[in-house]
């Protein structure tokens, strides 16, 4: 069995969950052995397990690069993080649907919470345009019937 | 014997404890607690390479505290 290698990861560039990440990649091929050797500092020592072909030098290589992407990755979902929940929110609203029957009547509309309706148009027609008692008629229009 | 030292800001207690139970029937597994650092003294049963079940034992310990974290946290580990 070859000798093991290690390398130290700085956790200001390569967070611990994107160490985790690369060393569960890995783990089924390598024995992956973690310590803290300093202040944010974490070193990680590889070694292939038997009869995988695979070189320490690769199984670094790969753990670097795996590093790498997870911690883009991780900085790529927290940048969009907001805009994950607000469209995740969003699904979950529409797939409830419409509400029932029982949602609406169970709805407080008082005169303390209805809403205010400057232009008229919760009024129905007839409470909009009916006609006011005192109003003339046009001439000819409203003749009475013998 | 072989010690394994698990620091524990990076591996969880239960499965350190978890990876001894394992791997308990293939020798003495000595487990020691402290602040700073979880030891784990392995000494193979006869017939069993000592340093693979250190391997392998620390192997699960990871393992385990990947799978563990990656569910409490909800991310991470892919």
């Amino acid at each position: 069995m070859s000798e093991p290698i290690q390398i130290t990861f700085d956790e200001g560039l390569y967070p611990k969950d994107a160490i985790y990440g690369a060393a569960y990649v890995l783990i089924d091929r390598c024995y992956v052995h973690l310590d803290r050797t300093g202040e944010n500092r974490i070193t990680v020592k590889l070694q292939p397990k038997p009869g995988v072909s695979i070189t320490p030098e690769q199984a670094i290589g790969e753990f670097q690069n795996e590093a790498l992407g997870q911690a883009w990755r991780r900085q790529i979902l927290d940048e969009n993080r907001a805009l994950i929940e607000m469209i995740s929110s969003r699904a979950l609203g529409g797939a409830a649907g419409p509400p029932g029957l029982d949602d609406l009547l169970a709805l407080e509309t008082s005169e303390d919470t209805a809403f205010d309706d400057p232009l008229g148009i919760a009024m129905s027609w007839e409470e909009k345009y009916k006609k006011k008692s005192n109003e003339t008629p046009p001439e000819g229009s409203n003749k009475e019937e013998p | 014997m072989i010690e394994k030292r698990f620091h524990p800001d990076l591996y969880d207690r239960e499965a350190v404890d978890a990876a001894v139970r394992v791997y308990d029937a293939f020798g003495t597994i000595e487990l020691e607690a402290a602040a700073e650092a979880i030891l784990v003294r392995v000494t193979a049963k006869a017939g069993v390479d000592e340093q693979r079940l250190a391997d392998e034992l620390a192997n699960y310990a990871l393992g385990t505290t990947i799978e563990s974290r990656k569910l409490t946290t909800g991310g991470g580990a892919s």
